[in-house]
């Protein structure tokens, strides 16, 4: 629990809102510039491909502005959500998970990268038992890749573990 | 290490497929087979990769196929891919055709079709232009005519825009003297759809393939005014575009590419395998079950059929505006 | 009568004990795929093609029709348990189902998901035995401009989603249609926001953006609140069953239900979507609950579960009547046809009666099959609940990268996944509503599209809008949906000062 905010505080600076705000406004420019650049086309059409996009970027530059607005006068957040401030331990342990899937699956085969992201994301969230962790992730993994890749013909992505496997089951097979 | 990967899993594909067929023996060229579709699985890629490994295992002629689908714009997507990871492989073979030749061109890929090695042009399928069948068209040429009176009353239904579709629209416009990109093509995600819009008289017209028409044809629900292929088809009363004074010819082929860099011994291997798969009754059955017509063509004359195809779908799909 | 000997005939067929296992194998598969999201019935279909040469039609399309069902009701579980919609459909599905799991009514929510699914399913499939040439009649009188025309009036519905602020919600609708256009152009072949990644050439999966705004963002977002141990979840309150108050509000959003999804699902451009979002509406405006909703309403989950199930009929209808695939499920089921020498067309009630009837057969008792495998599973996915945090948010993340991963092994794909991740957490802790987003998402294309092909055909008359009639009486309900509520409003407040009024 995060006792640091004195209770008292009612202030409220509505920082994330404004650059939520401009982030916001800055798609829809680039929406319109998307559609700028596009190329006509000859085609024969009444309604042509830049209309509806064209429409959309006004659309949400017109709710930017008024994002911007509700910030600029304090930001829309309910209190209870401004105050908590999030565990930027936990989330850079779930965030580095993801990245290392990303990084990993193609190179180490999915078993490998699914027991590590398993593994982060368990620790993100409080979890402390790392060989329990990994031994349930890995598992998982296993049991999922074999399960759905197998059964359909599915090649979710091969690594070492998979294919070692998969070397061993004739034998498993056959004695 | 890739080649240790490799090693292995090839090894366990094989003892896989010998623990099926107990058949493999080594005096066999090619024992595992392995083919790219460019393509999600159920579309005309995969199921002629599927009707391949059918026939070459029905026929004994390989002990194992090994089927991994890339999905993606036209073809564009699994090329590159097929030219970098696959490269030298002699047991490896990708399909593709002339929707992959459209889509290099549309989507300005990078990777082209030069890139990999033709083996064999495999299957084509002839494209039909139909009406529904309270239309006043009753021939090509009335349709032709409707068309160069006023392009924008004939709305015609077809596939995704630059597809093969669109092309063999275009191609017809132009030989009617009216511009390509001022007819009106209403393009439909896929041939159901665009079906049921004929169906419901919502259109003038549609293009697709022969087979997306040919039981509501049959049924008497729509008219077929003709078919694009060269010649009349078996089994598909219809007369042809050029029967009708319009000089215009489309074959929605299919065939199959080894990848760079494989030696000519590989190559020849390759060519022979799909040749005698090609002669064989298993094949012939698989083709008419399925309203393909069979084109083969390998080597040097199928490499010389795809370079003169990139040279027409090039221009007509710069008039229609797109590449 | 004669559909009544046909379907006497297909039982005869189905109920072989061969026939029966296949069904059985069909809807567990089902079930199965239906869990795992990106891996759906079409994509299960077309890898099980290679079937066809070996076992014979009858039973290869029984399978087929119990995945296609199956997939329906396994897509729904993980929705309600994880806030992972595993199908398209069953998003909506997602968004009171996973409320009533967090409240403890998980199994309330799994049982009106199963039963509505098994009501709506019957009652689609007695549709389609005895209704179908009617009901294709009408349905290829739609054209793009009466298409256009639903697709405004299913825009309506994001209003039942809208949460606390319009801006916002508005804002993750533009959002929503923008991602829709991503990709080349139907109508054109131009690339459209693809910054030159091949990879987005086709578009961008909608249950991409389901799986990363609902379950990774909703990772990030317990996970950025873990140390605080707010939000907690209630495996189990009460009885696991429905209670009789929870029956008596689900039975009438079944029906409702059904009566969206089975007309919508025979339309060649109508799909399963549009009738979940409509129903959701429809339950919410009629509720006399609406406070409910967004907390775990449970007609939420019974309108839209029966609407996916009976639109999933409705795709047989056309498919089985003329031969015209209109979802990508059909579409492959067709091709299976195909490899057996069988050319589905308007003629093949008459040509192949016995897969015909057999199929339909099949359908009744692998939708009763669904209903016997399922209710005794609740129990035990109602036990998933009382995994620890830990260990669940991570079997999540694994497991939405499995189905993302899994099927194209794109990079790209699971990079997009975790992107939007992170704009779902975004959007959780500055109260942006993420439905709107997936509404936009699917609708938005689909009315780009029929807008513009309504008036390519149209020759640029606008005027087709008003002058079909289905499209005129389709506009005329859109704008009475707007605008009745706020008459009703203004008439029900000028009424209760009339009445303080002369109480005064």
């Amino acid at each position: 629990m995060d006792t640091n905010i004195p209770a008292g505080a009612t202030r409220r600076s509505g920082r994330g809102e404004l650059a939520i705000a401009i982030g916001v406004i800055g798609l829809a420019l680039v929406i319109y510039w998307q559609v700028q650049v596009m190329p006509a086309s000859p085609l024969y059409s009444k309604v042509g491909p830049a209309l509806v996009p064209t429409l959309a970027a006004i659309g949400l530059f017109g709710l930017g502005c008024a994002l911007l607005n509700a910030a600029i006068r304090g930001g829309w957040q309910t209190d209870e959500e401004a105050a908590a401030a999030p565990d930027r331990a936990a989330l850079a342990w779930v965030a580095a998970g993801l990245a290392l899937n990303v990084l990993l699956i193609g190179v180490a085969g999915f078993t490998i990268a699914s027991t590590l992201l398993f593994l982060c994301v368990a620790r993100g969230f409080g979890s402390r038992r790392i060989v329990r962790d990994a031994g349930i992730g890995f598992t998982f993994a296993v049991i999922a890749y074999f399960g759905f890749a197998k059964t359909l013909g599915i090649n979710i992505g091969a690594g070492f573990v998979e294919n070692t496997v998969e070397g061993l089951l004739p034998f498993i097979r056959k004695g | 290490m890739i080649d240790r990967r490799n090693l292995l899993l090839s090894t366990a594909a094989v003892t896989t497929a010998t623990w099926a067929g107990l058949g493999a023996t080594t005096a066999q060229p090619i024992e595992l087979l392995k083919i790219m579709v460019p393509a999600a699985p159920g579309g005309g890629w995969d199921q002629t990769a599927r009707t391949i490994e059918q026939v070459l295992r029905a026929t004994n002629a390989v002990a194992g196929v090994q089927i991994t689908n890339v999905a993606g714009a036209g073809g564009t997507v699994g090329l590159p891919q097929f030219v970098n990871q696959w490269k030298g492989q002699g047991n490896a073979l990708m399909v593709g055709g002339m929707v992959m030749v459209g889509a290099i061109i549309a989507n300005k890929s990078a990777v082209k079709l030069d890139a990999v090695t033709p083996i064999a042009l495999l299957t084509g399928e002839a494209l039909a232009l139909v009406v529904p069948a309270s239309s006043p068209f009753k021939t090509a040429k009335d349709f032709a005519d409707a068309l160069k009176a006023d392009p924008t009353k004939v709305p015609v239904a077809g596939g995704s825009a630059g597809g093969s579709d669109h092309i063999l629209l275009g191609l017809i416009a132009k030989a009617a003297g009216v511009a390509p990109a001022k007819v009106s093509y209403v393009a439909f995600a896929g041939g159901g759809p665009a079906t049921a819009a004929l169906l419901g008289s919502q259109v003038a017209g549609g293009i697709s393939g022969y087979g997306e028409f040919a039981e509501q044809i049959k049924a008497g629900k729509l008219r077929v005014l003709a078919i694009s292929s060269d010649k009349r088809q078996d089994g598909i009363d219809a007369p042809t575009l050029k029967e009708q004074g319009i000089d215009v010819e489309l074959f929605n082929w299919r065939g199959v590419f080894a990848p760079a860099g494989v030696t000519d011994d590989q190559r020849k291997a390759m060519i022979s395998l799909m040749d005698k798969m090609a002669a064989s009754p298993e094949w012939v059955d698989a083709c008419n079950k399925r309203g393909w017509t069979r084109i083969t063509r390998t080597g040097d004359a199928y490499k010389t059929y795809i370079a003169a195809e990139i040279v027409r779908l090039e221009a007509i799909l710069k008039d229609l505006g797109i590449g | 009568m004669d559909s009544l000997a046909g379907l006497t005939k297909g039982f005869a067929i189905a109920l072989t004990p061969i026939n029966l296992l296949w069904c059985l194998l069909g809807t567990t598969l089902g079930t199965a795929i239906g869990v795992l999201p990106g891996l759906g019935p079409a994509l299960t279909i077309a890898l099980l093609l290679p079937i066809t040469f070996k076992v014979d039609p009858t039973a290869a399309f029984i399978l087929f029709a119990g995945i296609y069902y199956g997939a329906m009701y396994g897509g729904s579980t993980t929705s309600i348990l994880l806030n992972t919609p595993g199908e398209s459909a069953t998003i909506v599905t997602a968004l009171e189902g996973n409320k009533m799991a967090r409240k403890g009514r998980a199994g309330a929510a799994l049982a009106t998901a199963a039963i509505g699914s098994f009501v709506a399913g019957t009652i689609g499939t007695l549709g389609l035995t005895f209704l179908a040439p009617l009901v294709v009649d009408v349905a290829l009188r739609f054209g793009p401009a009466d298409y256009f025309a639903l697709m405004v009036l299913a825009f309506v519905t994001v209003s039942a989603v809208l949460g606390s602020s319009a801006v916002r919600g508005l804002t993750a609708l533009v959002i929503g249609i923008w991602l829709g256009m991503i990709g080349v152009d139907l109508q054109t072949g131009q690339a459209r926001f693809t910054f030159g990644v091949p990879e987005l050439l086709d578009g961008i999966n909608v249950i991409i953006v389901a799986v990363g705004l609902f379950a990774v963002g909703e990772t990030l977002y317990m996970a950025s609140r873990a140390s605080t141990g707010q939000d907690e979840v209630i495996p189990l309150k009460g009885s696991l069953w429905m209670t009789r108050d929870e029956w008596r509000r689900s039975w009438p959003a079944w029906l409702r239900g059904t009566a969206f999804g089975f007309p919508i699902g025979a339309m060649p451009a109508g799909g399963a979507e549009i009738p979940t979002f409509l129903s959701y509406y429809t339950e919410k405006k009629l509720s006399k609950y609406p406070e409910e909703f967004g907390h775990g309403a449970i007609e939420g989950v019974a309108g839209p579960e029966a609407a996916n199930n009976a639109s999933a009929a409705g795709v047989l209808v056309p498919m089985l009547t003329l031969g015209l695939p209109t979802s990508a499920t059909a579409a492959i089921m067709l091709s299976a046809f195909q490899s057996y020498g069988i050319n589905p067309g308007p003629l093949l009630f008459q040509t192949q009666p016995d897969l015909v009837w057999g199929l339909i057969a099949s359908l009744f008792i692998g939708n009763v099959m669904l209903l016997v495998l399922n209710l005794p599973m609740i129990a035990i996915w109602v036990k998933m609940l009382m995994i620890p945090q830990p260990l669940l948010y991570a079997g999540i993340l694994v497991f939405a990268t499995i189905g993302t991963y899994g099927i194209t092994q794109s990079i790209v794909d699971l990079l997009l996944l975790y992107a939007v991740g992170f704009a779902g957490y975004l959007m959780r802790r500055y109260d942006f509503p993420t439905a709107p987003v997936i509404i936009g998402m699917i609708l938005g294309p689909l009315a780009e599209q029929n807008l513009r092909q309504a008036m390519t055909i149209s020759a640029g008359d606008w005027s087709v809008f008003f002058t079909r009639p289905l499209s005129a009486s389709l506009l005329a309900l859109a704008a009475l949906a707007l605008v009745a509520p706020v008459l009703y409003e203004l008439w029900s407040r000028s009424r209760s000062r009339v009445t303080t009024a002369t109480k005064a």
